[in-house]
Parts: C-alpha cells; sequence; structure tokens
C-alpha cells in the first residue's frame, strides 16, 4: 500500500509540473497583454513596453516559468496579480474555502442521493421505482445546470423568498443564514453528478448481483442486507473512480453555478482572472485546482486499493 | 453564424427569472446595514481592477472612485461643468493656457487633514510623473505644470491651449493629500484608498469580484450629504442574477439591465427606470480605409445610406441607442442636424454611391464582433446589419473574438472593421483626436485624418465658449458626414432600474452611478 502511495503522489508531482507549465506557456500565448488590461485600450505604446519591462513580462517565457517556480517552491509565494495588484496567497486563502464548501457540500448530497438511489433502483428493477429513479437521472444529465440555477433562483428567490437569490451569508451571519445561501448552488452543481452516480451505481451493482457468487452466497442462506454489503463492496470500484473524478469536475462546474449565484469563489475569479488577462491568478487558480484533482484521484486509488485487495496485489 | 440570431443563453435564462411580481427578501448585508444606519446598495457588472481613478480602465466601478475622490471641478450628470472643490468654476487666461482655481475653505481629507493648494500641486504632479506610468496621464499631458499661488489658489500651465482638460478630472484624477503616495504606497490607492480622499464616501472594504463598501463621510463639505450611511456596491456580472437581486430587495439600483427587458422592468411595481443617451457612447462601425473595399469614401457612404438605423436601434436595442450618423449625440449641445442628416437609410442612394464606388458590383467584407458584450451587445446588430447590406450586393462575413482580442486587432490595424461600442468622457473631441488624428493610440484603426479636422481641433482646443465652438463642430461634423471616416450607428443609452423608494436618483449621462444625492428607502 506504501509503495503504491509513493508511485501515485510521484506521478502526482510530476503532473502537476507538466500542468504548470503548459499553463504557463499557453497563458503567455494569449495575443493580449496583461498592460492593455492594466492601463486601458487608449495607452500608448510606450506605457505598454514599460509596464511590461517593469513587471518583468519581456523576459523569455522559460526565465518567467522557472522564476515562478522558483518563488512557489522556496517561499511558497504565487505572486501578485498584475492587474488588480493583490497577493496570490491571500486570494486563493479567501477564495478557495468557499468554493471547497461548495463542492463538498454538492458533492457529499451527490454521493448520499446517488448511492440510495441507484442501490434501491437496482434492487427494485423494473418497477415503478425504478424508472422513476432512471428518469430522474436522464432528467439530471440533460438539463444544464446553470438553466437549473435560474429557475430555482426564479423559484425560491423571487416567487418564494426561501432562499436568497444570491451571494453567500458568511458563517458570522449565522449558521441558518448561511447554510440557507448555499443550498441552491450547491443543489444545482450537484444535481448532474447525482444523475451520472446514480446511473453507475444501479448498473454495477446489477451486473455485481447477478455474479455467480452472488448466487452462490443468496443459496447459503446469507441475509439480504450482507448480500448487499458484499455486493456493494465489490460494485463501488467503479463508483468510486467516477466520484473522485466527479470531484475534480465539480470545481470547474462551479465556475458557471458561483456565476449565476453571484458567489465570489474560487472558480468564478478564475473566470474574471481569465477574462481579465491576470495570469498570476489564473495559475495560481489552475494550480489549486490541478492539486484537488490530483488527490481526489490518489484518494480514488487508494480506496480502490482497499476496496479490490487485486490492485494492491498487483503492485506488489 | 446562424446562433446568433438563435436564443442566446442569457435571454433564455433571463425569461426563467423575469414575470415575478413578488418582491421580498431580507439579505444579510442590509440586514446587517439597517442595525447601523440606512444602506444604499447598487449592483453593476464588473468590478474594479484597481481603486486608483488616475488608473481607472472599466467605467461602472468609477461610481466607487467618484464617491470617495473629488475634484477640482466635476461634470453632473447632464454633463454640464460645474465647480467641486473650487469655488468656482477657472479663470481662464487670454491665451487660454493658464486656468486659475480658487478652492474651497472648507473641505477636509477623509484623514481630516484641511485641503490646500498644495495638495493640489502635488495632485498632478504625481500623477505626471513619468515613472508612475499612470493609465490616465496621456490625457493630461499637456499641464505643463501647476503653481500654488496662495494656500487657497492654484494656477495650472497648459504647454497649449487645450480646452477640453477639464471635462475629463471627473472620471480620471482625484486630488489627494501631499506626500501621500510616497508616505503610503502607490498600492494603498489601489487596494484600500483610506484617508486620502475628499469626497461623500469612505473607503471601508473591498471583497474581489464580490463587493465594495463604503461609510458615509461625516465631514463632508456638504453637510447635508450624503444621506447613506453606507454604500455597498455589488459585483454581479450576470444580468438575469442582477435583476433577480433587484427585485428581491438585495440591490436598489441596477447597471446595464437587460435591454429586452428594460421595458417590462421599469413598469414592474415597486420599480422605476429610466434611459438617457450617453455623451460620449459611440456604437460604431470602425472601418480600416487600409483594407479594401473600405478604402472608398462611396463605398462607405453606400454602406452608410444601407443601413437602417432606426430599425436596429428600436428592434435590436430596444430603443436603447439613438441613431446617429455623426459622432454628437442628438441632445448635446454641440449636435448638427443638418450634417446628421446628409446620410439617411436610403437604399436608392445606397446603391448611387455604390455604382460611383470603385466596386459597383458590390464587395465583400469581415466585420469583427466582441463575443462578450462591452456595454451594450452589438452581436445582434451585426446579424441585421449582414442581411441590410445584403439587399445592397455587399456580402458581409461576421467574425467573433474575445473584446480584448477585438481590441488589440483594431489599435493595431489588423482588422477590417469591427462593430463595437466605446466610450469617451463625455465630452466632444476625446474620441475625434484618439481615432483621427495622427499618433495616437487608434491612429491605425482607420488610418483616416483630415486636415481640415486638424485645424478645427486646434480652434476648438482654444476655445471654451459653446456659442463660439458651435459652428467649429459644426464644420467638423459635416466633414465626418461627408467622408464617413466610421459608419456611426449611434450612441448607446446609460439605463438604470431602481426600486422606487429610492429618492433622488438621476441617470448620468457620463454612465457611472452618481450617489452623492441619493436617499436610500
Amino acid at each position: 500500500m506504501l509503495r503504491l502511495l509513493l508511485q501515485r503522489a510521484g506521478f502526482s508531482v510530476l503532473s502537476l509540473l507538466l500542468v504548470s507549465l503548459i499553463l504557463f506557456v499557453l497563458t503567455r500565448a494569449i495575443p493580449t497583454s496583461p498592460a492593455r488590461m492594466v492601463l486601458g485600450f487608449d495607452a500608448s505604446e510606450a506605457q505598454i513596453v514599460k509596464f511590461e519591462a517593469e513587471h518583468g513580462l519581456d523576459r523569455p517565457v522559460l526565465v518567467q516559468y522557472l522564476d515562478w517556480l522558483r518563488k512557489l517552491a522556496l517561499q511558497r509565494d504565487l505572486g501578485k496579480s498584475l492587474v488588480t495588484g493583490l497577493d496570490m496567497n491571500r486570494r486563493i486563502a479567501e477564495t478557495l474555502p468557499i468554493t471547497l464548501e461548495l463542492v463538498v457540500l454538492a458533492f457529499a448530497f451527490s454521493l448520499a442521493v446517488s448511492l440510495a438511489l441507484g442501490t434501491i433502483s437496482a434492487l427494485r428493477e423494473g418497477t415503478m421505482v425504478d424508472q422513476l429513479a432512471r428518469l430522474f437521472a436522464v432528467l439530471g444529465v440533460s438539463v444544464p445546470g446553470f438553466w437549473l440555477a435560474l429557475l430555482l433562483i426564479r423559484s425560491f428567490a423571487v416567487e418564494r423568498p426561501w432562499f436568497p437569490p444570491g451571494g453567500l451569508v458568511p458563517l458570522s451571519a449565522g449558521l441558518g443564514p448561511h447554510l440557507n445561501s448555499v443550498i441552491l448552488p450547491a443543489f444545482s452543481l450537484g444535481i448532474f453528478y447525482t444523475a451520472i452516480l446514480s446511473r453507475m451505481t444501479r448498473s454495477s451493482l446489477l451486473d455485481v448481483l447477478g455474479q455467480d457468487y452472488m448466487r452462490t452466497a443468496r443459496a447459503t442462506g446469507l441475509r439480504p442486507w450482507l448480500v448487499l454489503v458484499y455486493a456493494l463492496k465489490n460494485a463501488l470500484a467503479p463508483v468510486v473512480t467516477v466520484a473522485a473524478m466527479s470531484f475534480g469536475y465539480m470545481f470547474g462546474w462551479a465556475l458557471i453555478i458561483e456565476t449565476v449565484f453571484n458567489i465570489g469563489g474560487m472558480s468564478s475569479a478564475l473566470l474574471t482572472a481569465i477574462s481579465q488577462r491576470d495570469f498570476a491568478l489564473v495559475q495560481a487558480v489552475v494550480l489549486v485546482f490541478t492539486i484537488v484533482f490530483l488527490l481526489a484521484n490518489l484518494v480514488a486509488d487508494l480506496l480502490n486499493a482497499w476496496l479490490n485487495p487485486r490492485i494492491r496485489m498487483e503492485r506488489i | 453564424m446562424s446562433q446568433l440570431d438563435g436564443p442566446s443563453r442569457r435571454g433564455f435564462l433571463r425569461q426563467a427569472v423575469l414575470g415575478s411580481s413578488a418582491v421580498v427578501g431580507l439579505p444579510w448585508l442590509d440586514a446587517l446595514a439597517q442595525a447601523k444606519g440606512k444602506t444604499l446598495t447598487v449592483a453593476i457588472p464588473a468590478g474594479p481592477t484597481t481603486l486608483d481613478p488616475i488608473n481607472a480602465i472599466t467605467h461602472d466601478p468609477m461610481v466607487i472612485m467618484q464617491t470617495v475622490f473629488e475634484n477640482l471641478v466635476e461634470c453632473d450628470i447632464d454633463g454640464i461643468l460645474r465647480p467641486q472643490l473650487a469655488k468656482a468654476l477657472p479663470e481662464i487666461s487670454a491665451d487660454k493656457k493658464i486656468y486659475t482655481f480658487d478652492l474651497r475653505d472648507d473641505v477636509v481629507f477623509h484623514n481630516g487633514q484641511k485641503l490646500t493648494a498644495e495638495d493640489v500641486k502635488y495632485s498632478f504632479d504625481s500623477l505626471l510623473d513619468l515613472k508612475r506610468n499612470a493609465a490616465r496621464r496621456g490625457i493630461f499631458a499637456r499641464i505643463e505644470k501647476v503653481e500654488v499661488d496662495s494656500p487657497l489658489r492654484v494656477r495650472v500651465h497648459l504647454k497649449e491651449p487645450y480646452a477640453p482638460w477639464v471635462y475629463f478630472l471627473t472620471k480620471y484624477m482625484g486630488i489627494w493629500p501631499k506626500d501621500s503616495r510616497e508616505k503610503l504606497g502607490d498600492d494603498h490607492f489601489k487596494l484600500k484608498p483610506v484617508g486620502v480622499g475628499t469626497g461623500p464616501g469612505m473607503f471601508e472594504e473591498w471583497k474581489p469580484n464580490e463587493y465594495v463598501s463604503l461609510v458615509r463621510n461625516p465631514n463632508y463639505w456638504q453637510q447635508d450629504k450624503p444621506h447613506w450611511e453606507r454604500l455597498v456596491v455589488k459585483i454581479v456580472p450576470e444580468d438575469a442574477t442582477r435583476v433577480a437581486y433587484l427585485m428581491t430587495g438585495q440591490t436598489d439600483i441596477i447597471a446595464a439591465p437587460p435591454p429586452r427587458d428594460f421595458a417590462r422592468l421599469r413598469q414592474q411595481k415597486g420599480l422605476t427606470g429610466e434611459a438617457r443617451s450617453t455623451l460620449g457612447g459611440w456604437t460604431v462601425l470602425l472601418c480600416n480605409h487600409q483594407r479594401p473595399p473600405l478604402d472608398d469614401v462611396n463605398f462607405r457612404k453606400a454602406l452608410a445610406h444601407a443601413i437602417d438605423r432606426q430599425a436596429i436601434a428600436k428592434d435590436v436595442f430596444h430603443g436603447l441607442m439613438h441613431p446617429a450618423t455623426v459622432p454628437a449625440p442628438p441632445g448635446s449641445w454641440w449636435y448638427d442636424q443638418q450634417a446628421d442628416s446628409v446620410i439617411s437609410y436610403n437604399l436608392d442612394k445606397a446603391k448611387e454611391y455604390l455604382a460611383k464606388s470603385k466596386y459597383p458590383n458590390g464587395a465583400e467584407f469581415e466585420i469583427t464582433i466582441p463575443s462578450t458584450p462591452y456595454l451594450l451587445d452589438t452581436k445582434d446588430a451585426a446579424v441585421v446589419i449582414q442581411a441590410q447590406l445584403q439587399k445592397l450586393g455587399v456580402k458581409v462575413n461576421l467574425k467573433m473574438a474575445e473584446p480584448n482580442v477585438v481590441v488589440g486587432q483594431y489599435v493595431r490595424g489588423e482588422q477590417q472593421s469591427a462593430l463595437v461600442n466605446i466610450m469617451s468622457p463625455g465630452e466632444a473631441t476625446y474620441l475625434v483626436v484618439v481615432n483621427f488624428t495622427a499618433g495616437q493610440v487608434m491612429s491605425k484603426t482607420s488610418n483616416w485624418t483630415h486636415p481640415k479636422v486638424d485645424e478645427l481641433l486646434k480652434g476648438v482646443f482654444a476655445e471654451n465658449d459653446q456659442a463660439k465652438l458651435k459652428p467649429l463642430y459644426s464644420e467638423m461634423m459635416k466633414i465626418f458626414a461627408e467622408e464617413q471616416p466610421y459608419v456611426w450607428l449611434g450612441f448607446f443609452d446609460v439605463a438604470n432600474v431602481w426600486r422606487d423608494n429610492i429618492k433622488n436618483f438621476k441617470v448620468n449621462q457620463g454612465l457611472s452611478f452618481h450617489v452623492r444625492d441619493v436617499v436610500p428607502g
């Protein structure tokens, strides 16, 4: 297990370096200089050149990258925004918890509902419950999250004032108002993955329940709930992998949800940063997203190894 | 390009939010503010990148800078110049190169320090300091020096006559205490300008992408103002969400309501709205004269005659654009009806001009459009223009690009044409100079200059009397009408919608909110 952990961690570090390099080169390939964003469309060429020189943007891309990497590795400094002048470490510290909370809540909701729904659907295959669960899954996958978000705002914020139409109420204003403000965004974010994971749980569980060893287990008189526990353990391996990836993808989808609900998280900051050519913020946010994605996959690998001894054995 | 015709995502989603009559809700911020006093909350689509007025780029966030900082004179909501920190409008020397301002003696900065002429001199000196590389240095570059005459009197010396400079003071400048930039650093002005303004609002907090809050200046020189205890400027980029904020009471006033919903929103119970033409907001087809077929004046005039601006204003912009064929907004004092009537929607005339052009059998060219709107979406208008010019035998290819890419292309003169909105400080010369005189940032966009326009501009710069300026502008506008260096569609409107318990709010033709006089509900 330790060997597997080290192997996967090493792979993650390499992936991180590669992603950061690609990202660095790509952001510098965008035609409009951030100087134009800071100084305006009517700034003179001399002003643009001066700005780029002052901020080291006139140096070769590789030199800029190595400088950024050195500061990151030695000083854990993500730099300062070229556009706003804000400190990136602070920006990440302020916005990551917001997005993380949103994603974790959406993920927890997805996981809980999808496992329950997928299991019931598999156990009641062909019944009305199964049909309804499948309909839910189709709708969940088909309905765009941003559209659903707007419908929810209309129905439950404008027409019925149960939730605020946007913005995140800080925890300092009370747990109730805070949770109230995060329910609609988390639901909008989680619904797509709930549908995906419930379909996957259902099909995987049906597949396992149809295996010979399950029939044998039932034939030996094992109690149904115990059979289900064994079946779930075997059926969960592909679900865990997809769930881990979903967790990472949710950070990307949060970009839309945070925009619609006007939540100042890391994802909406990324959107603004891209439009403002704010290289430092784009790099910082994507770096954090990559770390989250790699960590989620690492956890999935370890969980799978725990669920399936063959994976552990293969690597020994 | 068919996707441009279809229902847009925003449009569709907007429909999802509108239609409700319920106006309810108690957001946390307002609740918090009610405990402390009256709060005025406004929602704008784009947040600031800086709070330093000398580097302010986008217009909506200027409400923040203009509430924290003030200047010698200000442009009011009708574009009229009025004294602010000066007692009166300046005395101007006979050679039009020296402006003398007498300062009010009852103004203190937010840090309690009294305003003096030394502060004014320092503010201009620090703006003009080359080391600072201020974004807005260029438009004040004609200032030679600022002299202190007495503790409450300053003289601004210009290198050459340049009357428009005073109109730029509201948007791109402020007065701050002497030595403050050295003591506090430029980042202080950029990120948290505490203690350095004289305006009705004092900086409290900036949460990027969320809001900027200001609190009432208790020592404001207009002693009965402001009427709010706190001003919260919320950043809400999504149109539908901004509307939902207004309908649920999370905000009192919104900027940039969706044009197709504006009429309906302003009639909704509990809401009021108004639209006014901006004084400097061009909706324009930028034409690069280096790129055929736009090199031919008759071809450009054919285009100008073939475009039905009234239909575009009514059906595409839902009345939020005032058609004009010259760079003067109808309703402004420098507008010339005669010049504006040279070009009208007339397909026969358009065909005549096309026949006289180098391209009598029609031609093909490309219009670049920003993929995301700046101030007003031009995508639908581009599609309509494409259809209207087809009747003339002119084929238009539409190309979308990200707004900053579009700007980069036309600044470098790489585009053939582009349909865009551009906004100036709201006086007559700025965009004309930037676009149609040599060595300016947009000189390569058209590659068009005219010696008579240069000469008229010199005359304009040396005159402050509107009565004497009017004929000069009329002559200039006639040249634009005859030459059509660009094809103007008109001047876009600034529109706001607000809750009807808000008092004294008036739409500012200068675009950014004017909140000093507003009384919250």
